[in-house]
Protein backbone atom coordinates (compact mmCIF):
# COMPACT_ATOMS: atom_id res chain seq x y z
CA UNK A 1 0.00 0.00 0.00
CA UNK A 2 1.37 3.40 -1.01
CA UNK A 3 1.98 5.98 1.70
CA UNK A 4 0.64 9.49 1.20
CA UNK A 5 2.86 12.51 1.66
CA UNK A 6 0.88 13.31 4.84
CA UNK A 7 1.75 9.89 6.28
CA UNK A 8 5.42 10.34 5.35
CA UNK A 9 5.40 13.76 6.95
CA UNK A 10 4.01 12.25 10.16
CA UNK A 11 6.83 9.68 10.13
CA UNK A 12 9.38 12.46 9.56
CA UNK A 13 8.02 14.39 12.53
CA UNK A 14 8.27 11.24 14.61
CA UNK A 15 11.95 11.07 13.51
CA UNK A 16 12.35 14.69 14.65
CA UNK A 17 12.89 15.90 11.08
CA UNK A 18 11.16 18.86 9.45
CA UNK A 19 11.05 18.49 5.67
CA UNK A 20 10.67 21.14 3.01
CA UNK A 21 8.00 20.48 0.40
CA UNK A 22 10.66 19.32 -2.04
CA UNK A 23 12.24 17.02 0.56
CA UNK A 24 8.83 15.59 1.42
CA UNK A 25 8.11 14.82 -2.26
CA UNK A 26 11.49 13.09 -2.55
CA UNK A 27 11.03 11.14 0.70
CA UNK A 28 7.53 9.98 -0.30
CA UNK A 29 8.80 8.73 -3.67
CA UNK A 30 11.80 7.08 -2.00
CA UNK A 31 9.78 5.24 0.64
CA UNK A 32 7.10 4.05 -1.77
CA UNK A 33 9.74 2.72 -4.20
CA UNK A 34 11.44 0.99 -1.30
CA UNK A 35 8.23 -0.57 0.06
CA UNK A 36 7.52 -1.93 -3.45
CA UNK A 37 10.88 -3.72 -3.36
CA UNK A 38 10.24 -5.04 0.16
CA UNK A 39 6.90 -6.48 -0.92
CA UNK A 40 8.95 -9.17 -2.70
CA UNK A 41 9.36 -10.81 0.74
CA UNK A 42 5.76 -12.03 0.34
CA UNK A 43 7.03 -14.51 -2.27
CA UNK A 44 8.92 -16.38 0.47
CA UNK A 45 7.46 -18.74 3.03
CA UNK A 46 8.87 -17.38 6.27
CA UNK A 47 6.43 -19.17 8.62
CA UNK A 48 8.94 -21.39 10.40
CA UNK A 49 12.02 -19.25 9.89
CA UNK A 50 13.65 -17.76 12.99
CA UNK A 51 14.90 -14.15 12.93
CA UNK A 52 18.65 -14.01 12.25
CA UNK A 53 21.32 -14.37 14.90
CA UNK A 54 24.99 -15.24 14.56
CA UNK A 55 25.35 -18.98 15.05
CA UNK A 56 28.34 -18.78 17.40
CA UNK A 57 26.67 -16.50 19.92
CA UNK A 58 25.60 -19.29 22.26
CA UNK A 59 25.69 -17.04 25.26
CA UNK A 60 25.59 -13.32 25.66
CA UNK A 61 29.07 -12.14 26.64
CA UNK A 62 28.80 -10.10 29.80
CA UNK A 63 31.27 -7.83 31.51
CA UNK A 64 31.58 -7.85 35.26
CA UNK A 65 28.80 -5.74 36.77
CA UNK A 66 31.11 -3.13 38.18
CA UNK A 67 30.97 0.64 38.07
CA UNK A 68 33.97 2.07 36.22
CA UNK A 69 34.57 5.80 36.16
CA UNK A 70 35.15 7.27 32.70
CA UNK A 71 38.66 8.71 32.83
CA UNK A 72 37.78 12.09 31.38
CA UNK A 73 34.23 13.31 31.97
CA UNK A 74 35.45 16.88 31.52
CA UNK A 75 36.23 16.08 27.88
CA UNK A 76 32.66 14.84 27.35
CA UNK A 77 31.12 17.93 28.90
CA UNK A 78 33.52 20.18 27.02
CA UNK A 79 31.99 19.10 23.70
CA UNK A 80 28.50 20.34 24.62
CA UNK A 81 27.20 23.88 24.60
CA UNK A 82 24.42 22.90 26.99
CA UNK A 83 26.33 22.33 30.22
CA UNK A 84 25.55 23.49 33.70
CA UNK A 85 28.16 22.40 36.23
CA UNK A 86 28.64 18.67 35.71
CA UNK A 87 25.27 18.21 33.98
CA UNK A 88 23.83 18.67 30.51
CA UNK A 89 21.11 21.28 30.58
CA UNK A 90 18.33 21.00 27.98
CA UNK A 91 15.54 23.42 27.02
CA UNK A 92 12.21 22.94 28.78
CA UNK A 93 10.63 19.54 28.22
CA UNK A 94 7.11 20.21 29.56
CA UNK A 95 4.88 22.39 27.41
CA UNK A 96 3.64 25.64 29.01
CA UNK B 1 62.15 5.40 -5.70
CA UNK B 2 60.56 7.83 -3.27
CA UNK B 3 59.79 6.61 0.25
CA UNK B 4 56.04 7.23 -0.15
CA UNK B 5 56.05 4.62 -2.93
CA UNK B 6 57.18 1.80 -0.64
CA UNK B 7 54.75 -0.86 0.50
CA UNK B 8 54.05 -1.12 4.22
CA UNK B 9 56.22 -4.24 4.43
CA UNK B 10 59.21 -2.61 2.74
CA UNK B 11 58.73 0.54 4.79
CA UNK B 12 58.75 -1.36 8.10
CA UNK B 13 61.78 -3.41 7.00
CA UNK B 14 63.66 -0.27 5.92
CA UNK B 15 62.83 1.55 9.14
CA UNK B 16 63.91 -1.45 11.20
CA UNK B 17 67.24 -1.66 9.32
CA UNK B 18 67.64 2.14 9.70
CA UNK B 19 67.96 2.57 5.93
CA UNK B 20 65.91 5.73 6.41
CA UNK B 21 64.34 7.51 9.37
CA UNK B 22 60.67 7.91 10.37
CA UNK B 23 61.10 11.67 9.82
CA UNK B 24 62.16 11.05 6.21
CA UNK B 25 59.13 8.80 5.66
CA UNK B 26 56.85 11.45 7.19
CA UNK B 27 58.32 14.20 4.98
CA UNK B 28 57.98 12.06 1.86
CA UNK B 29 54.31 11.25 2.56
CA UNK B 30 53.54 14.84 3.53
CA UNK B 31 55.11 16.12 0.30
CA UNK B 32 53.10 13.61 -1.69
CA UNK B 33 49.87 14.71 0.02
CA UNK B 34 50.73 18.38 -0.59
CA UNK B 35 51.25 17.70 -4.28
CA UNK B 36 47.95 15.85 -4.87
CA UNK B 37 45.40 16.83 -2.26
CA UNK B 38 44.06 19.91 -4.01
CA UNK B 39 42.88 17.65 -6.86
CA UNK B 40 41.91 14.51 -4.94
CA UNK B 41 40.38 15.98 -1.79
CA UNK B 42 40.70 12.83 0.30
CA UNK B 43 41.01 14.59 3.66
CA UNK B 44 38.44 16.08 5.97
CA UNK B 45 41.04 16.94 8.61
CA UNK B 46 44.82 16.85 8.20
CA UNK B 47 46.85 16.15 11.33
CA UNK B 48 50.42 16.60 10.05
CA UNK B 49 51.55 18.27 13.26
CA UNK B 50 50.02 15.56 15.43
CA UNK B 51 51.83 12.93 13.33
CA UNK B 52 55.06 14.85 13.79
CA UNK B 53 54.67 14.92 17.57
CA UNK B 54 53.75 11.20 17.60
CA UNK B 55 57.08 10.52 15.89
CA UNK B 56 58.86 11.95 18.92
CA UNK B 57 57.33 9.32 21.22
CA UNK B 58 59.42 6.21 21.83
CA UNK B 59 57.94 3.22 20.07
CA UNK B 60 59.43 -0.02 18.83
CA UNK B 61 56.20 -1.60 17.58
CA UNK B 62 55.95 -3.18 14.15
CA UNK B 63 54.38 -0.04 12.69
CA UNK B 64 56.79 2.38 14.39
CA UNK B 65 56.94 5.57 12.33
CA UNK B 66 54.49 4.44 9.64
CA UNK B 67 52.03 7.14 8.53
CA UNK B 68 48.37 6.24 8.16
CA UNK B 69 44.93 7.81 7.79
CA UNK B 70 41.57 6.83 9.28
CA UNK B 71 38.09 7.06 7.86
CA UNK B 72 36.41 9.91 9.68
CA UNK B 73 33.92 7.67 11.47
CA UNK B 74 36.67 6.26 13.71
CA UNK B 75 36.94 8.17 16.97
CA UNK B 76 40.25 9.89 17.71
CA UNK B 77 40.68 11.43 21.14
CA UNK B 78 40.79 15.23 20.93
CA UNK B 79 40.81 15.20 17.11
CA UNK B 80 37.73 16.33 15.17
CA UNK B 81 35.63 13.34 14.05
CA UNK B 82 32.75 14.18 11.72
CA UNK B 83 31.42 11.05 9.92
CA UNK B 84 31.32 13.58 7.02
CA UNK B 85 28.20 15.13 8.55
CA UNK B 86 27.37 18.70 9.54
CA UNK B 87 25.59 17.36 12.60
CA UNK B 88 28.82 16.36 14.32
CA UNK B 89 30.27 19.83 13.70
CA UNK B 90 33.65 20.09 15.38
CA UNK B 91 33.07 17.23 17.80
CA UNK B 92 36.26 15.95 19.39
CA UNK B 93 35.75 12.49 20.91
CA UNK B 94 36.94 11.92 24.47
CA UNK B 95 38.35 8.50 23.55
CA UNK B 96 40.02 6.56 20.72
CA UNK B 97 38.48 3.77 18.68
CA UNK B 98 40.11 0.51 19.82
CA UNK B 99 41.39 -0.22 16.28
CA UNK B 100 43.23 3.10 16.29
CA UNK B 101 44.56 2.41 19.81
CA UNK B 102 46.04 -0.86 18.54
CA UNK B 103 47.66 0.84 15.52
CA UNK B 104 48.98 3.69 17.65
CA UNK B 105 50.40 1.24 20.22
CA UNK B 106 52.20 -0.49 17.34
CA UNK B 107 53.73 2.88 16.39
CA UNK B 108 51.57 4.17 13.50
CA UNK B 109 51.30 7.95 13.21
CA UNK B 110 48.16 9.78 12.09
CA UNK B 111 48.31 12.00 9.00
CA UNK B 112 44.60 12.74 9.13
CA UNK B 113 40.95 11.81 8.97
CA UNK B 114 39.62 11.07 5.52
CA UNK B 115 36.43 11.60 3.58
CA UNK B 116 33.47 9.26 3.35
CA UNK B 117 29.79 9.29 2.52
CA UNK B 118 27.87 10.84 5.42
CA UNK B 119 27.53 8.27 8.22
CA UNK B 120 28.84 5.69 5.70
CA UNK B 121 25.60 5.89 3.72
CA UNK B 122 26.54 5.85 0.05
CA UNK B 123 28.82 4.26 -2.51
CA UNK B 124 30.49 7.25 -4.19
CA UNK B 125 32.15 9.31 -1.42
CA UNK B 126 30.26 12.24 -2.92
CA UNK B 127 27.57 12.26 -0.27
CA UNK B 128 29.75 14.17 2.19
CA UNK B 129 29.18 17.52 3.88
CA UNK B 130 32.82 18.25 3.00
CA UNK B 131 32.53 17.76 -0.78
CA UNK B 132 33.40 14.88 -3.07
CA UNK B 133 36.66 12.92 -3.20
CA UNK B 134 38.09 12.22 -6.68
CA UNK B 135 39.48 8.92 -7.93
CA UNK B 136 43.29 9.25 -8.11
CA UNK B 137 43.32 7.11 -11.29
CA UNK B 138 40.89 9.44 -13.12
CA UNK B 139 39.87 12.65 -11.40
CA UNK B 140 36.56 12.80 -13.24
CA UNK B 141 35.43 9.56 -11.61
CA UNK B 142 34.25 8.63 -8.12
CA UNK B 143 36.61 6.72 -5.81
CA UNK B 144 33.70 4.61 -4.57
CA UNK B 145 32.31 4.62 -1.10
CA UNK B 146 31.65 4.97 1.56
CA UNK B 147 35.36 4.64 2.51
CA UNK B 148 36.44 6.54 -0.63
CA UNK B 149 38.89 8.79 1.21
CA UNK B 150 40.78 5.80 2.65
CA UNK B 151 40.97 4.04 -0.74
CA UNK B 152 42.03 7.22 -2.55
CA UNK B 153 44.72 8.01 0.05
CA UNK B 154 46.33 4.58 -0.36
CA UNK B 155 45.95 4.58 -4.15
CA UNK B 156 47.56 8.03 -4.49
CA UNK B 157 50.51 7.09 -2.27
CA UNK B 158 49.63 9.37 0.66
CA UNK B 159 50.11 6.49 3.10
CA UNK B 160 50.92 2.78 2.74
CA UNK B 161 47.74 1.68 4.51
CA UNK B 162 44.49 3.09 5.88
CA UNK B 163 41.47 1.96 7.85
CA UNK B 164 37.91 2.12 6.62
CA UNK B 165 34.64 0.50 7.58
CA UNK B 166 32.32 -1.77 5.60
CA UNK B 167 28.59 -2.06 6.31
CA UNK B 168 27.52 -3.23 2.84
CA UNK B 169 30.65 -2.99 0.66
CA UNK B 170 32.22 0.27 1.82
CA UNK B 171 35.75 -1.16 1.86
CA UNK B 172 35.54 -3.60 -1.04
CA UNK B 173 33.92 -1.41 -3.69
CA UNK B 174 36.21 1.65 -3.24
CA UNK B 175 39.25 -0.66 -3.09
CA UNK B 176 38.21 -2.05 -6.50
CA UNK B 177 37.50 1.42 -7.92
CA UNK B 178 40.83 2.85 -6.76
CA UNK B 179 43.04 -0.16 -7.54
CA UNK B 180 44.12 -1.22 -4.06
CA UNK B 181 43.49 -4.20 -1.83
CA UNK B 182 40.82 -4.04 0.87
CA UNK B 183 39.63 -6.55 3.43
CA UNK B 184 36.20 -6.61 5.04
CA UNK B 185 36.98 -8.90 7.99
CA UNK B 186 34.57 -11.41 9.52
CA UNK B 187 31.99 -9.65 11.71
CA UNK B 188 33.60 -9.81 15.16
CA UNK B 189 37.22 -10.05 13.95
CA UNK B 190 38.06 -6.39 14.62
CA UNK B 191 36.68 -4.40 17.56
CA UNK B 192 34.18 -1.74 16.56
CA UNK B 193 34.48 0.18 19.82
CA UNK B 194 34.75 3.84 18.79
CA UNK B 195 33.35 3.32 15.30
CA UNK B 196 30.42 5.70 14.74
CA UNK B 197 27.53 3.30 14.31
CA UNK B 198 25.45 2.96 11.15
CA UNK B 199 24.06 -0.60 11.08
CA UNK B 200 25.44 -2.27 14.18
CA UNK B 201 24.77 -5.87 13.10
CA UNK B 202 26.58 -5.19 9.80
CA UNK B 203 29.40 -2.67 10.49
CA UNK B 204 33.01 -3.89 10.41
CA UNK B 205 36.35 -2.05 10.43
CA UNK B 206 39.02 -3.20 7.96
CA UNK B 207 42.25 -2.21 6.18
CA UNK B 208 43.26 -0.89 2.73
CA UNK B 209 46.79 -1.38 1.35
CA UNK B 210 48.66 -1.75 -1.94
CA UNK B 211 49.69 -5.37 -1.32
CA UNK B 212 48.11 -8.40 0.31
CA UNK B 213 51.14 -8.81 2.57
CA UNK B 214 50.47 -5.32 3.88
CA UNK B 215 46.88 -6.26 4.71
CA UNK B 216 48.25 -9.22 6.67
CA UNK B 217 50.52 -6.92 8.67
CA UNK B 218 47.66 -4.56 9.55
CA UNK B 219 45.31 -7.43 10.41
CA UNK B 220 47.94 -8.92 12.74
CA UNK B 221 47.72 -5.64 14.71
CA UNK B 222 43.99 -4.89 14.68
CA UNK B 223 42.45 -8.39 14.92
CA UNK B 224 42.49 -8.25 18.66
CA UNK B 225 39.99 -9.31 21.32
CA UNK B 226 38.40 -6.25 22.93
CA UNK B 227 36.06 -6.51 25.94
CA UNK B 228 34.57 -3.15 24.90
CA UNK B 229 32.88 -4.76 21.87
CA UNK B 230 30.69 -7.69 22.84
CA UNK B 231 30.56 -8.90 19.20
CA UNK B 232 34.36 -9.33 19.23
CA UNK B 233 35.80 -12.85 18.97
CA UNK B 234 37.10 -14.49 22.13
CA UNK B 235 39.35 -17.40 22.98
CA UNK B 236 40.54 -17.81 19.39
CA UNK B 237 43.84 -17.01 17.72
CA UNK B 238 44.24 -15.98 14.12
CA UNK B 239 47.57 -16.17 12.36
CA UNK B 240 48.10 -13.58 9.64
CA UNK B 241 51.83 -14.22 9.23
CA UNK B 242 51.85 -16.97 6.56
CA UNK B 243 53.15 -15.55 3.33
CA UNK B 244 55.78 -18.00 2.10
CA UNK B 245 54.92 -21.15 0.14
CA UNK B 246 51.21 -20.42 0.31
CA UNK B 247 49.11 -22.36 -2.16
CA UNK B 248 45.52 -22.86 -3.23
CA UNK B 249 46.21 -26.21 -4.85
CA UNK B 250 43.21 -28.50 -4.30
CA UNK B 251 41.03 -25.69 -2.98
CA UNK B 252 37.60 -25.18 -4.46
CA UNK B 253 36.57 -21.76 -5.73
CA UNK B 254 32.94 -21.26 -6.67
CA UNK B 255 31.07 -19.01 -9.04
CA UNK B 256 27.48 -18.20 -8.10
CA UNK B 257 25.07 -19.83 -10.54
CA UNK B 258 22.40 -17.12 -10.27
CA UNK B 259 24.92 -14.31 -10.90
CA UNK B 260 25.92 -15.73 -14.30
CA UNK B 261 22.99 -14.07 -16.10
CA UNK B 262 23.64 -10.61 -14.67
CA UNK B 263 25.29 -7.97 -16.83
CA UNK B 264 28.82 -6.92 -15.98
CA UNK B 265 30.99 -4.19 -17.42
CA UNK B 266 33.24 -5.82 -20.11
CA UNK B 267 36.34 -4.96 -18.06
CA UNK B 268 34.97 -6.83 -15.06
CA UNK B 269 33.80 -9.73 -17.23
CA UNK B 270 37.33 -10.01 -18.63
CA UNK B 271 38.89 -9.83 -15.14
CA UNK B 272 36.58 -12.64 -13.96
CA UNK B 273 37.76 -14.88 -16.81
CA UNK B 274 41.42 -14.03 -16.26
CA UNK B 275 41.17 -14.74 -12.52
CA UNK B 276 39.51 -18.10 -13.14
CA UNK B 277 42.44 -19.02 -15.41
CA UNK B 278 44.91 -17.99 -12.68
CA UNK B 279 43.07 -20.06 -10.08
CA UNK B 280 43.06 -23.13 -12.32
CA UNK B 281 46.72 -22.64 -13.17
CA UNK B 282 47.43 -22.64 -9.42
CA UNK B 283 45.63 -25.95 -9.00
CA UNK B 284 42.29 -24.74 -7.63
CA UNK B 285 39.10 -26.43 -8.77
CA UNK B 286 36.34 -24.21 -10.13
CA UNK B 287 32.85 -25.21 -9.00
CA UNK B 288 29.41 -23.66 -8.93
CA UNK B 289 27.17 -22.86 -5.96
CA UNK B 290 23.57 -21.79 -5.93
CA UNK B 291 22.41 -18.76 -3.90
CA UNK B 292 18.82 -18.13 -5.07
CA UNK B 293 17.62 -16.17 -2.02
CA UNK B 294 20.80 -14.10 -1.93
CA UNK B 295 20.55 -13.16 -5.61
CA UNK B 296 16.90 -12.15 -5.44
CA UNK B 297 16.25 -10.83 -1.94
CA UNK B 298 19.57 -9.69 -0.43
CA UNK B 299 19.34 -6.06 -1.58
CA UNK B 300 15.85 -5.55 -0.11
CA UNK B 301 16.77 -7.45 3.05
CA UNK B 302 19.97 -5.46 3.55
CA UNK B 303 18.43 -2.03 3.11
CA UNK B 304 15.45 -2.88 5.34
CA UNK B 305 17.80 -3.87 8.16
CA UNK B 306 20.45 -1.20 7.58
CA UNK B 307 17.87 1.61 7.54
CA UNK B 308 16.08 0.27 10.61
CA UNK B 309 19.35 0.06 12.53
CA UNK B 310 20.47 3.47 11.22
CA UNK B 311 17.27 5.14 12.39
CA UNK B 312 17.89 3.83 15.92
CA UNK B 313 21.62 4.60 15.94
CA UNK B 314 21.14 8.15 14.69
CA UNK B 315 18.55 9.03 17.33
CA UNK B 316 21.41 10.14 19.58
CA UNK B 317 22.16 13.20 17.43
CA UNK B 318 19.92 15.70 19.14
CA UNK B 319 22.16 18.71 19.73
CA UNK B 320 22.48 18.16 23.48
CA UNK B 321 25.75 16.36 24.06
CA UNK B 322 27.78 16.66 20.90
CA UNK B 323 28.17 18.42 17.61
CA UNK B 324 25.98 21.05 15.98
CA UNK B 325 23.35 22.68 18.17
CA UNK B 326 21.07 25.69 18.51
CA UNK B 327 20.85 27.77 21.68
CA UNK B 328 17.62 29.68 21.22
CA UNK B 329 15.05 26.88 20.93
CA UNK B 330 11.82 27.41 22.85
CA UNK B 331 11.58 23.76 23.85
CA UNK B 332 13.38 20.48 23.47
CA UNK B 333 11.24 19.27 20.55
CA UNK B 334 12.06 22.39 18.57
CA UNK B 335 15.75 21.98 19.37
CA UNK B 336 15.81 18.36 18.19
CA UNK B 337 13.94 19.20 14.99
CA UNK B 338 16.06 22.19 14.08
CA UNK B 339 19.35 20.43 14.83
CA UNK B 340 18.49 17.25 12.94
CA UNK B 341 16.81 18.98 9.98
CA UNK B 342 19.86 21.17 9.40
CA UNK B 343 22.54 18.69 10.43
CA UNK B 344 21.67 15.60 8.38
CA UNK B 345 22.08 15.46 4.60
CA UNK B 346 19.32 14.27 2.22
CA UNK B 347 20.40 10.60 1.92
CA UNK B 348 20.69 10.24 5.70
CA UNK B 349 17.27 11.85 6.23
CA UNK B 350 15.70 9.48 3.68
CA UNK B 351 17.19 6.45 5.40
CA UNK B 352 16.13 7.63 8.88
CA UNK B 353 12.55 8.17 7.70
CA UNK B 354 12.52 4.80 5.91
CA UNK B 355 13.93 3.08 9.02
CA UNK B 356 11.31 4.73 11.24
CA UNK B 357 8.59 3.67 8.81
CA UNK B 358 9.72 0.02 8.72
CA UNK B 359 9.92 -0.34 12.49
CA UNK B 360 6.58 1.25 13.37
CA UNK B 361 4.28 -1.26 15.12
CA UNK B 362 1.85 -1.49 12.18
CA UNK B 363 4.60 -2.32 9.65
CA UNK B 364 7.31 -3.94 11.78
CA UNK B 365 6.20 -7.56 11.30
CA UNK B 366 5.63 -7.17 7.57
CA UNK B 367 8.98 -5.51 6.81
CA UNK B 368 11.58 -5.45 9.61
CA UNK B 369 10.84 -8.83 11.17
CA UNK B 370 10.42 -10.37 7.70
CA UNK B 371 13.86 -8.98 6.74
CA UNK B 372 15.47 -10.56 9.83
CA UNK B 373 14.01 -13.91 8.70
CA UNK B 374 15.17 -13.45 5.10
CA UNK B 375 18.60 -12.78 6.57
CA UNK B 376 18.48 -16.19 8.26
CA UNK B 377 17.78 -17.81 4.87
CA UNK B 378 20.68 -15.88 3.33
CA UNK B 379 23.09 -16.97 6.06
CA UNK B 380 21.88 -20.58 5.69
CA UNK B 381 22.50 -20.44 1.93
CA UNK B 382 26.09 -19.32 2.50
CA UNK B 383 26.63 -21.98 5.19
CA UNK B 384 25.47 -24.64 2.74
CA UNK B 385 27.55 -23.17 -0.10
CA UNK B 386 30.68 -23.32 2.05
CA UNK B 387 30.20 -27.06 2.53
CA UNK B 388 30.72 -27.29 -1.26
CA UNK B 389 33.51 -24.77 -1.75
CA UNK B 390 36.36 -23.01 0.09
CA UNK B 391 35.88 -19.61 -1.53
CA UNK B 392 33.45 -17.75 -3.77
CA UNK B 393 34.76 -15.52 -6.57
CA UNK B 394 32.60 -12.60 -7.68
CA UNK B 395 32.82 -8.94 -8.69
CA UNK B 396 33.04 -6.20 -6.06
CA UNK B 397 30.79 -4.11 -8.31
CA UNK B 398 29.12 -4.81 -11.67
CA UNK B 399 30.40 -1.51 -13.05
CA UNK B 400 33.59 0.51 -13.36
CA UNK B 401 33.81 3.77 -11.34
CA UNK B 402 31.17 6.16 -12.73
CA UNK B 403 31.78 9.80 -13.56
CA UNK B 404 31.25 12.17 -10.64
CA UNK B 405 27.70 13.51 -10.76
CA UNK B 406 26.45 10.85 -13.17
CA UNK B 407 24.55 8.88 -10.55
CA UNK B 408 20.90 8.12 -11.17
CA UNK B 409 18.34 10.17 -9.23
CA UNK B 410 16.56 6.93 -8.35
CA UNK B 411 18.47 5.78 -5.27
CA UNK B 412 17.04 2.25 -5.55
CA UNK B 413 18.93 1.66 -8.82
CA UNK B 414 22.19 2.58 -7.07
CA UNK B 415 21.37 0.15 -4.28
CA UNK B 416 21.07 -2.72 -6.80
CA UNK B 417 24.75 -2.20 -7.71
CA UNK B 418 25.61 -3.30 -4.15
CA UNK B 419 24.31 -6.85 -4.73
CA UNK B 420 27.82 -8.31 -4.89
CA UNK B 421 28.98 -6.85 -1.60
CA UNK B 422 26.13 -6.53 0.86
CA UNK B 423 25.18 -10.25 1.25
CA UNK B 424 28.64 -10.69 2.77
CA UNK B 425 27.71 -8.30 5.59
CA UNK B 426 24.32 -9.95 6.08
CA UNK B 427 26.04 -13.29 6.75
CA UNK B 428 28.98 -11.73 8.66
CA UNK B 429 31.54 -13.18 6.22
CA UNK B 430 35.01 -11.92 5.29
CA UNK B 431 35.58 -10.54 1.78
CA UNK B 432 38.81 -9.55 0.05
CA UNK B 433 38.70 -6.95 -2.72
CA UNK B 434 41.74 -7.63 -4.90
CA UNK B 435 43.46 -5.92 -7.81
CA UNK B 436 43.45 -7.80 -11.13
CA UNK B 437 45.12 -5.34 -13.51
CA UNK B 438 44.12 -2.35 -15.64
CA UNK B 439 41.51 -1.86 -18.34
CA UNK B 440 42.71 1.26 -20.14
CA UNK B 441 43.80 3.57 -17.36
CA UNK B 442 41.39 2.23 -14.79
CA UNK B 443 42.14 -0.54 -12.31
CA UNK B 444 39.77 -3.49 -12.06
CA UNK B 445 39.08 -5.26 -8.77
CA UNK B 446 37.22 -8.42 -7.86
CA UNK B 447 36.18 -10.09 -4.65
CA UNK B 448 36.95 -13.36 -2.90
CA UNK B 449 34.62 -14.48 -0.09
CA UNK B 450 35.13 -17.19 2.49
CA UNK B 451 33.28 -18.69 5.46
CA UNK B 452 33.28 -16.90 8.81
CA UNK B 453 36.76 -16.66 10.42
CA UNK B 454 38.53 -17.64 7.19
CA UNK B 455 40.21 -14.21 6.93
CA UNK B 456 43.78 -15.60 7.09
CA UNK B 457 42.98 -18.17 4.38
CA UNK B 458 41.41 -15.54 2.10
CA UNK B 459 44.50 -13.36 2.40
CA UNK B 460 46.72 -16.36 1.58
CA UNK B 461 44.61 -17.00 -1.54
CA UNK B 462 44.99 -13.30 -2.33
CA UNK B 463 48.78 -13.68 -2.14
CA UNK B 464 48.61 -16.45 -4.74
CA UNK B 465 46.52 -14.32 -7.13
CA UNK B 466 48.78 -11.30 -6.54
CA UNK B 467 51.79 -13.30 -7.80
CA UNK B 468 50.11 -13.25 -11.21
CA UNK B 469 48.48 -9.83 -11.23
CA UNK B 470 51.28 -7.83 -9.65
CA UNK B 471 51.07 -4.82 -7.39
CA UNK B 472 48.98 -1.82 -8.46
CA UNK B 473 50.88 1.29 -9.47
CA UNK B 474 50.52 4.41 -7.37
CA UNK B 475 47.93 6.59 -9.10
CA UNK B 476 49.42 9.83 -10.37
CA UNK B 477 46.47 11.74 -11.79
CA UNK B 478 46.21 13.89 -8.68
CA UNK B 479 49.67 15.44 -9.08
CA UNK B 480 49.39 19.20 -9.65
Amino acid sequence: MKLTSEQVNDIAIESRLLLTEQELDGATRYINNFLDILDSFKELDLTDVEPFSFAEALECPLREDKVCAFPDTEAILHESEHVDGSYFKVPRIMEE
Amino acid sequence: MELYELSLYHLTEGLKAKKFSPEEVYESCKKRIDSCEENIHAFITRTDEIAKSQLQEDNSGILAGVPTVLKDNLCTKGIRTTAASKILGNWRPPYNASAWNYLRSAGAVLMGKVNMDEFAMGNTCGNSAFGATHNPNDLSRVPGGSSGGSAAAVSAGYVPFALGSDTGGSIRQPAAYCGVYGLKPTYGMVSRYGLISYGSSLDQIGPFARTVRDLQIVMSVIAHYDPMDSSCFREKNYDFTHHENVSIKGKKVALVKEFQDFTLDPAIERAMKKTQEILQEEGAELVEVSLPVVSKYAVACYYALAMSEAHTNLERYDGVRLGYTVKDAAGIKEMFERVRSYGFGPEVKSRIIAGTCLTEPERCEQYYVAATKVRTLIAQEFTKAFTQTDFILQPASPEMPPLIGSQDDDAMKGYQADLYTLPVNLAGLPGLSFFTGYYGDLPVGLQLIGPRWSDPAILEAGLVIERHTGTPEIANEGVK
